[in-house]
Parts: structure tokens; sequence; C-alpha cells
């Protein structure tokens, strides 16, 4: 380590996961630039540790010829693409062939899950409680195209994660969820291993004040089983096969419970919200939900009459989109606050992928935090300057995660300001609130072929998947 | 590069060019389009009596392929500048190489061979249904009579001869055409209109075609053209998307044809893993129909199923049939199939992913020369709907009828090696949906491209019949007594 290193930033190389173990203003008031150093030692420590280690990087390594990093730029070709989570073959999860799955989650982390005890499971719920017991802290995705990515982090990772989630709660709302519990609402299952849903209950349900304090639409958990496999049980069933695949019965049960559920889901959210409005009238509370959720709820609110009070220090905990909404009122979030009687409304930008949570400061900006090296690219995936205001694909470097590789490509198209003129007084690069899935896609829409057959969204997939 | 090409609108005969009206629309690669705007233009695009269809209709057969024939002759790329135009722009718009699009165009004359086109005709429809009323075998007291149609057809362009088709098939069926114009080939329909004016606009085939290009999705447009009173058959090619917005307009009264977009295999028998000749065989033929038109077709095979076992040694031989596979596509002539000029970064990512799981896959070359992506067992990778740019899964099977279970109405073409196999797998794979087998036997890049592209006239197409389809078959049913004397009066 050098003493240089340590005079720009005063950031310790050994262990960025305890960086906000002091708080978020020590990180929000350095400038990114003095961070550079640091940030690059870190990086490169960690490819030589984890080369060794983690056998798809050493692949990956081997193919691009890279042995070691010198700069940022010699570790971006080396970036995980979201692919790279869900490359198993789907047919594992069909088959329920746990020990190919698992050798396959081994070559992503520098646990050895080999010796792990993979008897007796037939859910893939049941696997990643399994591997957590292990050691692991798995997240999958949403799998909105019916794969779903496994997301190797492990309990070495939990003490950073669970401080970038509070401190960014912390920042973006002004509560400290470690000091001050408030009464949660939060309109979606209790539980899961999806990664938001398995960080807000392993999170939120402290930060409530115990799980009396913590109120969810469901009181089950999402199932990723069913998440994984329900364009394959349509299929079956429509074939007249269901029973043929093989799957445990509860999964076949739960099934039959998911869809009269996604049914009455509007019915649901409601009456959900109904009694948050009456029983907990002026009350302090913490409201969360997707962007289409809030604005549903106060326009069927608008509708009924309804008005609700709540105490100061109240405030909405949001993100996640419009949700299939497709007419939102032009400034939804005044709505939204108008409607709840409610001034503050906390958003965080982060993705499963990585540990670090950028909080939405004053002016709408997304600020990134050290431990979490941002880049741009563009459409031929080239390095965007680091320098003015730059769109582009949106990738990092999570230099907290220990375990497995912090590169990744992610698929957002955002805009950053690396300029730090924000005026909030938070430094950092700025992420802009406008976020949209990168698209390849370039002219007209209506380029027609006979060939291919892009395989058909699940109508039904959808249908339970906004939750 | 922002040029603007002019895209006039055909209607029955005349040219409208842009004028004071146009409209301006971004097309692909970087083009611009400038066409008069087609909300204004609508009784232009449609024929609103079926009734004036009597010219048509009266036009013996023989004199519409006289005059197709006779402008097929004039649809020489060399000479023909609309041609020049709609392939320049078609470079730009389409997926297609240089060499290929121009062997596409070089084959347009053939599409309008008048011995050909009677067959296509005569052995679907029968000519003489076209002509006049023909007698049941029952007896001339009831008769039956093919009556062209008005037609929608929302073309396809990722390879011009649908332009071509559409037009040859609307003429032979007597019926009166609106050919909708795709982004990735908006003038090919075009040129070949204006090549049939400059010969005889007043001719009935000319009164009874109409091309405009809109945008897709213009509910405006298609809320005013899709209604029975103008519209009698629709012809959609291509994705989900347009087949369903279309959808949205359809009534009892017009029929639907959805040419949607379809997917091709390929079966190899473990013959081809048994000696060096069988597997360079195979290897060619799966090259061959993989990689022509640079995998842009619907025919092109993107899954190769081979019987072959998983252990380590009957993998790699199955790997070394793939890496010869991606040998043979730098040996195909350039007329077939060519480098692509880009990589397909999407699919590219797929397959470095995948490339990091060696258990599970084995990944040879690439999306710009052709690639191979061999499954370790018995799966098709689940990107396969992204397989393109002349990039094929290789999957190991035990048993060739087990790939029936990934078969459905969306597996147009299968191609068999050797054609031993054939005879086992032809029902079952009928009936799971398969629309086509062809072979992949031959010793010649060429040959097994001309054996599987050349068909007999009047084929089925994607396992129906459009000829028959967009024709009205209308009964003229008498009483039996005063059949004799009627029929001598006529």
């Amino acid at each position: 380590m050098t003493e240089a290193v340590l005079d720009k930033s005063g950031l310790s190389p050994e262990n960025p996961g305890r960086w906000l173990d002091g708080g978020y203003e020590r990180l929000l008031a350095m400038s990114w630039r003095d961070c550079l150093d640091v940030q690059l030692r870190i990086i490169r420590c960690r490819f030589e540790e984890l080369v060794p280690q983690v056998a798809a990087l050493d692949k990956l390594a081997k193919r691009e010829g890279i042995t070691k990093i010198d700069s940022f730029e010699d570790a971006l070709p080396l970036f995980f693409d979201h692919r790279v989570y869900k490359s198993y073959p789907l047919s594992l999860i069909e088959t329920r062939d746990f020990p190919k799955l698992t050798g396959w989650l081994n070559r992503l982390t520098t646990h050895d899950l080999t010796t792990m005890d993979l008897s007796g499971l037939t859910m893939i719920d049941d696997w990643i409680s399994r591997l957590d017991d292990f050691g692991m802290f798995i997240g999958h995705s949403t799998g909105t195209t019916g794969k779903l990515s496994f997301i190797p982090r492990s309990k070495t990772e939990l003490h950073a994660f669970r401080n970038c989630h509070n401190e960014a709660s912390r920042a973006s709302s002004g509560v400290d969820p470690t000091k001050e519990f408030i009464e949660t609402f939060f309109p979606s299952y209790r539980y899961g291993h999806q990664m938001a849903l398995k960080m807000v209950s392993t999170f939120n349900i402290p930060a409530a004040g115990g799980e009396a304090h913590y109120h969810t639409l469901y009181q089950g958990r999402l199932s990723a089983d069913f998440m994984s496999l329900a364009g394959r049980m349509q299929s079956a069933e429509d074939r007249g096969e269901l029973q043929k695949l093989g799957l445990d019965p509860a999964l076949l049960k739960a099934r039959e419970e998911m869809i009269a559920q996604a049914r009455r889901r509007d019915q649901d959210v409601a009456a959900f919200f109904d009694t948050l409005f009456e029983e907990f009238r002026g009350q302090r509370v913490k409201i969360g939900g997707t962007f289409g959720d809030l604005i549903t709820t106060a326009r069927n609110g608008i509708a009924k009459g309804i008005k609700p009070e709540f105490a100061a220090g109240s405030f909405i905990a949001t993100g996640g989109g419009m949700k299939g909404l497709k007419d939102p009122p032009p400034d939804w979030e005044n709505f939204v606050k108008d409607f709840f009687g409610i001034e503050t409304v906390s958003m965080v930008y982060g993705m499963s992928e990585g540990c670090g949570f950028a909080p939405r400061c004053r002016n709408g900006q997304f600020h990134t935090m050290p431990h979490t090296v941002p880049f741009l690219f563009d459409r031929d995936m080239k390095l965007l300057p680091r320098e003015g205001q730059q769109t582009g694909r949106y990738a990092f470097f999570d230099l907290q995660a220990e375990t497995y590789w912090g590169g990744f490509i992610s698929g957002d198209q955002v805009t950053i300001d690396w300029d730090e003129q924000c005026g909030c007084g938070w430094k950092g690069p700025t992420v802009g609130p406008v976020i949209t899935r990168f698209a390849e896609m370039e002219g007209g829409d209506d380029k027609i072929s006979c060939a291919g057959t892009a395989q058909a969204y699940n109508d039904f997939m959808d249908f339970v998947s906004q939750g | 590069m922002t040029d603007t090409y002019r895209i006039p609108i055909i209607a029955r005969g005349r040219i409208i060019e842009p004028g004071e009206d146009a409209v301006e629309y971004k097309g692909r690669g970087g083009a611009t389009f400038l066409t008069p705007d087609p909300h204004k233009h609508i009784h232009d695009l449609v024929l609103g009596n079926p009734v004036l269809l009597g010219d048509l209709q009266q036009t013996p057969i023989r004199d519409i392929i006289d005059f197709l024939a006779e402008a097929g002759k004039r649809l020489r790329f060399e000479d023909n500048p609309y041609l020049q135009e709609s392939f320049a722009l078609a470079l730009r718009a389409g997926g297609l190489a240089e060499p290929i699009l121009r062997g596409v165009y070089d084959d347009l004359p053939l599409m309008f061979d008048p011995v050909s086109m009677f067959a296509q005709i005569d052995g679907t429809i029968g000519a003489d249904y076209l002509d006049g009323w023909v007698p049941s075998p029952a007896g001339p007291h009831c008769r039956v009579r093919a009556v062209g149609t008005r037609q929608l057809h929302i073309t396809a362009g990722n390879v011009p001869v649908v332009a071509a088709l559409t037009i040859v098939r609307g003429a032979l069926t007597k019926s009166d055409v609106l050919i909708k114009s795709p982004s990735n080939d908006p003038l090919t329909a075009n040129a070949i209109m204006r090549t049939m004016l400059e010969l005889d606009a007043s001719h009935p085939v000319c009164k009874h075609v109409a091309v405009a290009y809109w945008k897709g999705g213009d509910e405006y447009m298609d809320s005013q053209i899709v209604r029975t009173t103008r519209i009698d058959k629709i012809t959609a090619w291509g994705g989900m998307s347009s087949v369903k917005h279309i959808q949205k307009f359809l009534t009892p009264g017009i029929d639907l044809t959805a040419l949607n977009p379809k997917f091709s295999v390929s079966v190899i028998g473990k013959e081809a893993l048994e000696s060096d000749a069988a597997m360079d065989e195979a290897a060619r033929g799966i090259a061959t129909i993989s990689g022509f038109y640079n995998q842009t077709a619907c025919v092109n095979s993107r899954l190769v199923y081979v019987e072959c076992k998983t252990d380590d040694a009957s993998l790699d031989r199955l790997a070394e049939l793939g890496r010869k596979v991606v040998a043979e596509y730098q040996n195909l002539p350039p007329i077939l199939s060519t480098p692509a000029d880009k990589p397909n970064k999407d699919l590219e990512a797929e397959m470095e992913a995948v490339a990091l799981e060696d258990d599970f896959y084995t990944v040879e070359g690439d999306t710009v020369n052709g690639g191979v992506v061999i499954s370790r067992f018995p799966d098709r990778v689940d990107f396969y709907d992204q397989l393109n740019n002349r990039v094929v899964n290789i999957v190991p099977v035990a048993d060739l009828l087990d790939v029936v279970k990934w078969c459905d109405d969306t597996t147009q073409t299968v191609g068999v090696y050797p054609e031993s196999l054939r005879d086992r797998l032809l029902d079952p794979f009928a009936l799971a949906g398969v629309q086509r087998l062809v072979s992949l036997k031959g010793h010649n890049a060429m040959d097994i491209y001309k054996s599987i592209h050349t068909m007999p006239p009047g084929m089925p197409h994607d396992g129906i019949e459009p000829l028959r389809r967009n024709v009205r078959w209308v009964i003229d049913h008498r009483p039996i007594e005063e059949t004799a004397l009627s029929i001598a009066a006529e």
C-alpha cells in the first residue's frame, strides 16, 4: 500500500466492505477522481485473488489474454455480461439436476460448493436456502424472459450489502433504519430469494422493528421454482402433460394458488392500502411499492374519496418503474405525494448484481459512492470518456464483491454526469433520473422477416410476475 | 448517410409522386423515405367496388401470363434503373450482403417464366377455373369458378423475392392486390410495377396493383383499409406483432393468411460421425442450408440435431463436425453466403457466456465468419431463437425421433442427412408440424442449394396453398332440367 493512496482518499484498500461503517457522509464528500488509485488497486487485487478460484473468470481472462490489470481499461473486457449469471442450461432447472446446477454456480464463486449436501432437494427454492445455510446469500432475478439469473453473493458480502442498503436509504430518506423503526408497508411477497425481495425482507424487517411491524400484501414467498417453470408448466398443460414433468406436488399446488392470487391482485392491493389508510391513520409509516402500484393506489383512492393522513416523518420508498402502467400522470411523483400526504419519496439506484446503491439527492440525481466504480459504454461497447455528461450502457465494478467477480455490464441505459456539479452538496458521478433499457434496435420498427421465431412471451408469466 | 429516397405510390396504373403533401419516414440504414401521404390516398389504394375486377376476370390467364413474361424480360438488373435503385436501398436497409442480394435480383426474371407460371396456376387452382365456370363431376348443372379477390399483402423484406412473388400470385389469381412495403425492402415491389407500367399501364394486371409504404402499426391506415367493403383477403408475413396488430381489425368476411416467422432445423444421422467422408459431406450440407442468404431466410437451419451419444469420445467427434461446419462456411460461394459485415452483439454475448461453461457447451467460430455452439447434453441452447449470422446450435440426441418434441407449426424446413433417415422421420415430423423435408446430400454447395431451393411450380407454402386460399370459390347451381339449354345458349 502506498501512502499516496491513503493520503488522497483516506480509504483503506484492505476492506472496501467497511468503507460505509462510518456513514455515507464521508463517502459522498469525496471526489471520485481522488478514489481512482484505491479503486484500481482493489480491482487489481481482486483479479489476482479470484482468477485461480473463480473458474468462469479464469476462462474469460485466458480467452481475452489478460494476465494482469494495470488500468481500468484492462479490466473492462472481463466484466460479466448479465448472461453469465444465467448461462446454465434451462433443462437443469426442469430436471432439477442439483449436482450440475451447483457445479455451474461453483464456477462463479470462491466458495467450494462441491462438498455441500444436496440430498433430499426437490425444489429450487430449497436449493437456494440450502446454499444460504452453507454460507451463500444467493439472489435470483425476476426472470421476465423466463430464465432466472443467480447472483453468487455470499454471507461474506452481507455486512457491506446491509450497510449499502441502510446508508443509501438513510441518505435519500433522512431516516436511519438502524435507529428509527417505522411501520413498513410493502405491497408484494413477504419472502423470496428474488434479490430485491430478499434484500427488502432481510433488511426491512429489522428496520420496521420486527415481523409484527412489517406488512406485506402476500404472506408467502415468491417461488423461484414457479417463476422459472411457469412457461414450461403452461406449455406442458397445453399438451395435457403437466403431470409428466414430475414436479413436486407442492409446486403444482403453489401454481394453483398463484393463479388465484394473480387474478385477485387488484382487489388485494386495494384492500391492503385501505387497511393501511384506516388502521394506521395518524401514525408514522414507510410505504414501499413500484411507481405503478403507488399511482394506481392514488387513482383508486381519489376515486373513492379517500384521504390518507399519516404522521410527520412518514416516507415512501419506491423504485422498479411503472410495471406495465401505460398512462402515468406527467408529474407522477407529486401526484403520489399529494394523495398520500407524504412529502418524502426515497429512491436509490442499484441492481441485483451489485451491493452498492446510489441514493437520490434533492436534485433528483443518483450519486454513486466510491465502492461502486461506474463506467459507460457506447453501442459498440467502447468506453465513453469519464468526463462531462455521457449517455450509454451502464457497467460497474463492485469493490465489495469479495467471493465473486465484481465487474458487471448492465442492460440499463443511463446518463452520467462526471463533473460533480450537482449543487446538492454530495459528490460522486451522478446517474440522471431517466433510466431506460439499453436496446440495440435502430431505424424503422416495421422490418418484417419470415425467419426466426422470437420466443413467445408467456402471458401467464407476465401476469404473475407483476408483484 | 442521410439520403432521401422518393417512394411514389403505385395506384392501379398511375404513379403518384411525392408532392407538396409528401411525408417523410425514417428508414433503416440511415435512409429517409419520402412518400405521398398515404392517409390522403386511401381511395387510390383500395378498390371499393369489387365488380371493377371484371376487366381482369375477363382477361384469359394465358394473356396474363404473356404480359407477366414480357415484364419478366425487362427485369434484368443491368438494364433496369428502377431495380438498380431498389437494389441500392435494399442493400442498405435489408440484411443481405451485396453478392447475395445481387444473386436474388438476377434470379427475378426466373420468377416470371411463363411455363413455370402456368404450371403453378394450373397445378393449384386450375386455369379453367379462373377463365370460366367448370362443371362439377356430378354434372353441368352445378359449376364452380375461382374468382379473384381484393387482397392486402403485408410483405416481408428480408428476401426481395417476396415482392415479385406477391405480384405474380396476385395476377395469376386475377386479383386486386395492395402491397404494403416493408421498411427493409421498400422499393422492390415498386420497381417491378414501374417496369410493368412502362410496358403497358392500361393492362388489367397493372390496373389491379397498388403499392405503398406506410409505417407498420399505423392504426388509421389499417382502420381505413381493413374493412369488408374494401378487402377480402389479407396475407401477413412477418412477426407476431404485425399479425396481432392486423387481427384487431379482422371481422368475419376477411380471411387472414398469416405467414408467420418460421424456424428451420436439420437432422443428421450417426453415419455422419462414422467416417471422415460422411462427416465432410454432412458438414457441407449443414453449412449450405444454414449459411445461404447469410441465414436471413426461414428455410435456413438454426438447430442441427445429430444422432450422437454424450460420452466424451462421441462429443469430441461432434465437436469435429462443428469445426468442419465453420470451415465449410468459409468455402461457400459469395453468391450464396458471405461473412457478416458486423458482429451480432447480442448473440456474441450469448456465445461468450456459454463458452465459459465447458461442462455444457463447446463454442467454435463467431458471428462474423459463422460459428457453432455444440451442446454437450441433449438439449438446445436457451437462446436458440436468436441464432443468426450463420451460427447454429448442434445438439446430440439419442434418437432423432426425439426431435419431434421441439417441432411445431413454426418448424418450416428440415434438412436430412443421410437420406436413409427420411422414411422413418417423415410421418412423425409431418404430424408434429414440420412443413418440408429437404436433402443435404451432395458434394457441391451450389448443387445442394439448388436442390433445396428449387421446387416444382405450385407446391404448398408453409403447409398451406396460398393461391387456392386467395380466390373465392363460387358455385353456379342451376335447375337440372334447364341446364342443357342454358349452357348451349352461352
